[in-house]
Formats: structure tokens, sequence, C-alpha cells
């Protein structure tokens, strides 16, 4: 949801100024109402400016935007489904491509204190690579370190930023 | 709550070679109520060479100083303010010759105007803040039998960008100086106990955060721990032998207690939860910590040999940031809440725990040496900065960080070890004032 705004805009960009009318008229409707985003993509070539960005050049070898991230619920380092799900694919890539070597980086929100959250980040890095491990990628491969709350992805201070700030961040080394 | 009274007997000589005249003062140093009504004279000043601070600005700092003390409700000659309904006076003089500045001090009661507190103090002009904070102490000593904290230091992290480096400097905001300048994340520094040390965590070598230390005064730091994983939360022991702190060496965050130079590390929880923020009694028999082993963090008590574990905080829900009094019989801890965090105080047994702040997210609390006031790093204004409580329900009091967005402070031991500027007694009736 916090993307629609750009993708509007993105939209309106993208097309022809037959139809700009139109769409801007849709952009001042849009942001209330929660079925907005799919429209805007069937106008949209891409569907995120990121992975446009990145799908031009195919690489050989495995790049840190191949990879994931596990989130984590409030307080909690116990693997939720969708990090499980993360968590196979970056499995299968390790595997597949045994020259890589990762580190995972523990992060937290803000609402806990600095030191008790650098202990928890350091378990949500640690219950991440334990889930690589046992899904046969080698310890000696995966390396973790923990930010706790210093070094946050989303700098609002709002649900849908801590839920961004509450994960296991791979980094390629 | 239950307030403090302390008599002081205060000798007064009302004519030199007069018999001395007991009086009895009662002052309230813990209970929110009267505080000393102080009226500040300026100091009488002859011609001042360049170097030597403008007379305001040394009043000023006195008035501060007595001011921050909680002791005194404290009103300036300067302002025009007339010496209504005061108890006490300040003033004094100055004197700067050949680089040495004399200040002679002096307290009179009124309206008698009979000398409580006379005494000289010499340093170098260099030095004159030194000795204004000095006299400030020593009138707190003559009022509540204990020295005041003027001439304490106030270690914080300054948030710079995404990077925090550690920070240093006077009470009332002066001289403050960065210790590093790494570029990286340092967090939770610890005074060692006489002052001259600071230990903190930082990930300035790239990798997992480790222990360093460094001169309070500035200059090299040097590494305490480096063990894989975690090293965190540093607490040096009352005795500076120890530092108690946060490994994860062995896989999970656990609380060891390290000698002053980072070897022989000795471990004290064994808990597949998170064991963390370790803090000292002044006896250094006991250690407070955070553990989450019942779920949510909440505050424990061990032995200093890790045994005899109990938990501390029952009444509120999340709780961490232990720091344990200087006079051993509070703990003060901070307690989740929808905005950040609340300020506690409950007794070292975990009974009483009450409500000190609230209001935006208040954190990392810590004890000034004298026990009277906690500071603490809060947004309730705006950006992260200090402020300090006095723990009697009046609002929380910012210090003047020059405007640098700061965290986790931490409170430098008492000053009588840390001042190199000695007063020289000259003719203080009452030395040390105590009853």
């Amino acid at each position: 949801m916090r993307r629609t705004p750009a993708l509007l805009f993105v939209a309106t960009m993208a097309t022809a100024a037959l139809f700009a009318a139109g769409c801007a008229k849709k952009a001042a409707e849009a942001p209330p109402t929660p079925p907005a985003p799919p429209v805007v993509q069937t106008t949209t070539p891409e569907p995120t400016p990121s992975s446009a960005s990145e799908t031009p050049v195919p690489v050989p070898t495995v790049t840190a935007g191949d990879f994931t991230d596990a989130f984590f619920d409030l307080d909690s380092y116990a693997l939720r489904d969708d990090a499980k799900v993360a968590l196979d694919l970056a499995a299968k890539l390790l595997r597949d491509q045994a020259d890589v070597n990762v580190t995972l980086e523990g992060h937290c929100d803000e609402r806990g204190t600095v030191e008790y959250n650098q202990a928890l980040g350091e378990k949500r890095a640690n219950a991440a690579r334990d889930y690589l491990v046992n899904a046969g990628v080698s310890a000696a491969r995966v390396q973790t370190l923990s930010y706790g709350k210093e070094r946050p992805f989303a700098e609002g201070h709002d649900e849908s930023s801590w839920a961004q700030n509450r994960r296991a961040h791979f980094v390629l080394r | 709550m239950k307030r403090l009274a302390v008599v002081l007997l205060l000798a007064v000589l009302a004519v030199p070679g007069a018999r001395a005249q007991t009086r009895e003062v009662r002052i309230d140093i813990a209970g929110g109520g009267r505080r000393t009504q102080l009226y500040c004279e300026a100091f009488a000043a002859g011609r001042l060479p360049a170097g030597a601070p403008a007379a305001r600005q040394a009043d000023e700092v006195l008035a501060n100083d007595l001011e921050q003390s909680s002791v005194f409700l404290v009103s300036r000659a300067w302002s025009g303010q007339p010496p209504f309904d005061v108890q006490a006076v300040s003033g004094g003089r100055w004197k700067v010759a050949s680089g040495q500045v004399t200040l002679e001090g002096e307290v009179r009661d009124f309206p008698a105007r009979r000398s409580i507190l006379s005494k000289v103090y010499r340093g170098s002009i260099a030095d004159w803040r030194a000795l204004v904070h000095q006299f400030a102490d020593d009138i707190v000593l003559q009022f509540t039998g204990e020295s005041g904290v003027a001439r304490t230091r106030i270690a914080f992290i300054a948030v710079e960008g995404r990077n925090k480096e550690l920070w240093v400097m006077d009470l009332d905001g002066a001289g403050a100086r960065p210790l590093t300048r790494d570029r990286s994340i340092a967090l939770s520094p610890s005074w060692s106990p006489e002052g001259s040390l600071l230990a903190f965590s930082t990930y300035r070598d790239g990798g997992s955060p480790r222990l360093y230390v460094v001169p309070a005064a500035g200059g090299k730091l040097y590494p305490v721990s480096a063990r894989s994983g975690l090293n965190t939360s540093p607490a040096y022991s009352p005795d500076g032998r120890e530092i108690a702190c946060t490994l994860s060496k062995d896989g999970n965050s656990e609380i060891y207690v390290l000698d002053a130079r980072g070897g022989s590390p000795r471990r004290l929880t064994d808990s597949r939860a998170i064991d963390t923020s370790p803090c000292w009694a002044p006896t250094g028999r006991e250690i407070a910590f955070t553990s989450d082993r019942s779920g949510l963090p909440q505050v424990y008590v061990m032995d200093r040999d890790g045994g005899n574990v109990r938990r501390l905080t029952f009444e509120v829900g999340y709780t961490d940031s232990p720091a344990w009094s200087p006079r051993g019989d509070l703990v003060a801890f901070v307690s989740r809440t929808p905005a950040g965090f609340d300020l506690y105080v409950c007794a070292a047994d975990g009974a009483n725990a009450r409500l000190v702040v609230s209001g935006g997210s208040n954190e990392n609390p810590r004890w000034s040496p004298d026990g009277r006031h906690l500071v603490f790093a809060s947004n309730r204004e705006g950006p992260y900065a200090l402020f300090i409580s006095d723990l009697d329900g009046r609002p929380p009091r910012k210090l003047d960080t020059g405007g640098r967005t700061a965290m986790s402070p931490s409170w430098s031991p008492s000053a009588s070890r840390i001042v190199t500027a000695v007063p020289t007694n000259a003719s203080n009736s009452n030395p040390g004032g105590r009853p």
C-alpha cells in the first residue's frame, strides 16, 4: 500500500496524453481505496521500479537481489511461513552456487532497548542461519551479525516501517 | 512518598572570636517538597585579564549548578529580583593574577547575613569552571551533608546521521568533546568507578560489536573483548576490577564477567533466552540484568557468581535497562508503552514500583553518583536528548548537548576524584558541614 502513490505516478508518466486525464482522475480517487494497485499494474510495463533496474542484464551467478529477506513478528525470532519460503529459496540458491557465501544481518524495529534488540537481532539471524543449515547449506558459508535497531530499513515510526525493520537480511560476501 | 528530612546543625560564627551559636536547619532532600530559597549575588570582580571568564559567566555557572542540584530554589540578583522570602545568600569575589584565579566564595544566612560558608578556591584560569563547580558542591554539602554533583560529567552517544559517536561533557554541557570519530556505531558507555575510563560497545571493526575502552580525557581506544558474536552492554564493577557484559561467543547471549582488561571470562547465566544489560549493585555482590526467559523481557537479579536468580519486576509488562542506585536501595528501569518507554523506580527487592517519568519515550536511565537524580534519553521534546529527573514529580530538565541528538547517557562517578583543582580552606567555620 505504501507504494501506491509512486506507482500511480509512474503509471501516469507512462500513459499517452490521450489517456492522461482518465488516469489522473483515477489517481485522485485511488488513495482511500485498496483495489487501486491492480489497475495500475495493467498500465505499467514493470511491476516495480527496483526489479526494472535489475532485469535488463542477466548475470550468470546469484546477486543479493536474488535473495528474499526473512521477516519476523514483534518481539519474536520464530520463523514465519513467509520467512521459511524465503529461506527455502535462499537454501536452493546456495546449494546451486557453491562459491557464494552470505552474511545474515539481524535487524529489529525501534520498539525495544538498544541492548536487548542487539540480542534479539542475533536470535533472528541465527534462526535464519539454522534453517539454512538444516536445509543442507554448510554452516561455514553463513555468517551472522546483529545490528539490533541501529540500521533500520524504513525510518518511519509506524507499523509498516516496523514490519520492514524486523528481518534477517541477506548480504553476499 | 516518604519524605527524608536531614537535620543540620550549623555552627555559625556571628563575629570573629564570638561564641559559636547553634542553629537548626531542616532540608527536605527527597520529598518533592520545599527547597531552600537561595539568592545568588554576583561575584565582585576586579579587572579581569584576557582568558578569564566574564564575571557574569561565572555567576551564571554557579546559579545553574545550585538550581540543578534540586536542593535550592535560586533567584539571581543580576536579574533585578529582590531578595524576597530568601533563606540564604551566596556571593564572593574573583581575583585573577598571573594566570591564577582566586575565588573567595561565601554563603550567608538571611536576613541576618551571618556567614554560613566561606572558602577560598585557587586554580589556573583554564580551571575556572571547576572552581565554581567546587564552590557549588560545597554549598550543597553545607546544606545537606552530601557533596553536590556539579563537577560530574556525562558520557553519551551522539547521533550523527546513521552513525553514533561517544561523547563526554560536563554536567552543565560545557567542554563537550567526542571520544570516538569512527563513523560507526558506538553504544552503551559505562564509566570506570574512579572516572578515568569509559567502556563501550562499537561496530567500528566491521562485523559484530566489540567492547573497547577509551580514556575519559580522550585518547587511544583499546579493545577489551572481540570474541565472536555479540560483545555488548559493558558495566564496570564498583571496584573497577571487572566488567560485566553480554557475550554470545557460546551461541546465545549470556551475561559474563571479564577482568578489567577483558580476560578470564566467567559465565554467569545459562538459558536459551536472551540475557543482557547487566548492572552491578553498589556492593558488587549482586548483578541486575534483563532476560526474556519468562516471555517478554523482565529485570532479574542474581548473585555475582550467577546463583540465586530471582525476578525483580512483575507489575509492569516489558521491562529492561536496570540501573541500581549508588545508595543501593533503588533500581530504576524502563517499561514499554505504545509510545516507547516509561521510567520506573522500585526498591532493590522489587517492591513499590512507581512511575517516575512518562510521555514520549524515556530510555537508558542512569543514576547520579549521589543517588538524587536520574539521567535518561528521551524524545519527549523532539529528537532524542538527555534529561534529568529529580524523582520528585517535577518535569524533567533537559541537558545542554549543544543541539546534538543524544542517547544512552552515563553519569560519571562523584567528582572528588576527577577534578584536579583543589580548594584551599581559608576561613571555613565548619569544615564538611556534616551534622
